[in-house]
């Protein structure tokens, strides 16, 4: 690999790094795992940056490589998340913006979403990453229909989680 | 409010409370080394691959194989083993061309669905091992009850007593249950491992399977 196309990929990941991160939240409940799923999506970035054509966005290509790591190849086992867990995750989630009603209800959204299986939550951060459903279908390997039915799905469940 | 409505107005709000890496932590990570399945399967694999060719390797020159060389069973030992490298040459090959195809870039399906096939290929190609182990210890087997003189001076002398039945289901079922504990051991090490490596795509890919009903 030469220095020139480390040093674009370097400078291309610095500035989109926020969506790494996104994934690393959603997948892992602290800093070591965090840290970890964000070192792995970087290594697999990478191997990949020499094949990237440049007919997609950077910051698309790096949503799929990025999902594809956090549900298939991170190896680290990953605890499914438990009310006690939950308490390491709260460095993640800021809203002082909020009144303590709208805060608390976020809490507890991000807690049920936490909840979700992995695939529920690709659809999820897809989701909120607003994205339509072709590209979420585009993404999952799924038709645009079948993400449309999940993902009603998923919001269906979230209100079980939330109200049950 | 749609639940997922509020959720998406914090989460695009929170842009600025990530950690900022920079440019330098990001070079140092493009240097070290993935920990990925994909990986683990690659180097499991290709252990798969050395412990069966070992295996053959290894028997070469044992007394066992001296002694079978005695018999004079060429005409089925060399196509045997002629049949073994040609069917070893094709798995790992086909093993190889699979791994190849398994991309990052894919989508999630065919990103499972590419790592599952690979995995197949080298599971077909230890069931493979295991039948072949099974049928060529009976056929050795018959080839000592007609050719090794020491077996069949215990069959004679079986038969003499008139424990001859009891003489060959004896040896059967004692090697029945040899190579069973074997292939039991070899599962319970499969279950194990892959059990441990893949539960969580195997689980994932089910979840997208499903949607497809």
């Amino acid at each position: 690999m030469n220095k020139e196309l480390e040093h674009n990929f370097v400078e291309l990941l610095e500035k989109h790094q926020n969506i790494i991160h996104k994934v690393c939240r959603l997948y892992t409940n602290n800093y070591d795992a965090h840290n970890d799923l964000f070192q792995e999506i970087t290594i697999q970035l990478w191997r990949a940056y020499p094949k990237f054509r440049g007919d997609s966005k950077f910051s698309t290509w790096m949503y799929r490589v990025g999902l594809n790591t956090a549900i298939t190849l991170y190896r680290k086992s990953k605890r499914r998340i438990s009310t006690q867990d939950f308490d390491e995750v709260q460095f993640k989630i800021k809203a002082e913006d909020y009144d303590d009603t709208e805060e608390e209800q976020l809490k507890l959204l991000y807690k049920a979403v936490y909840q979700l299986n992995d695939i529920e939550k690709a659809l999820v951060f897809l989701y909120l990453e607003d994205k339509n459903y072709k590209e979420i279908s585009e993404t999952m390997g799924i038709s645009e229909v079948n993400a449309r039915v999940k993902m009603n799905r998923v919001k269906t469940k979230l209100k079980t989680i939330l109200n049950p | 409010m749609d639940e997922l409505e509020l959720l998406k107005k914090d989460w695009q709000k929170n842009d600025k409370d990530y950690p900022k890496l920079s440019y330098d932590d990001i070079y140092k990570m493009i240097l070290k080394k993935s920990s990925s399945i994909v990986k683990w399967i690659f180097i499991i694999s290709l252990l798969e691959f050395a412990f069966w060719g070992f295996i053959s390797f290894a028997l070469k020159d044992t007394k066992i194989m001296e002694r079978f060389e005695s018999y004079h069973a060429e005409n089925i030992m060399i196509p045997l083993t002629i049949a073994g490298y040609v069917i070893l040459a094709y798995f790992f090959y086909k093993f190889f061309m699979n791994y190849r195809t398994i991309s990052v870039t894919d989508n999630a399906k065919k990103l499972m669905e590419n790592i599952i096939k690979t995995r197949r290929t080298v599971k077909q190609y230890v069931a493979f091992n295991l039948i072949f182990l099974f049928i060529s210890t009976f056929v050795v087997l018959g080839i000592q009850f007609n050719k090794d003189d020491r077996i069949v001076s215990l069959i004679d002398k079986a038969a003499s007593n008139g424990e001859l039945f009891k003489f060959y289901a004896v040896t059967i079922l004692s090697t029945l249950l040899v190579l069973v504990i074997m292939i039991l051991l070899f599962l319970g090490f499969y279950y194990l491992i892959y059990g441990i490596l893949l539960k969580r795509l195997n689980r994932n890919y089910r979840e997208l399977k499903k949607l497809e009903v």
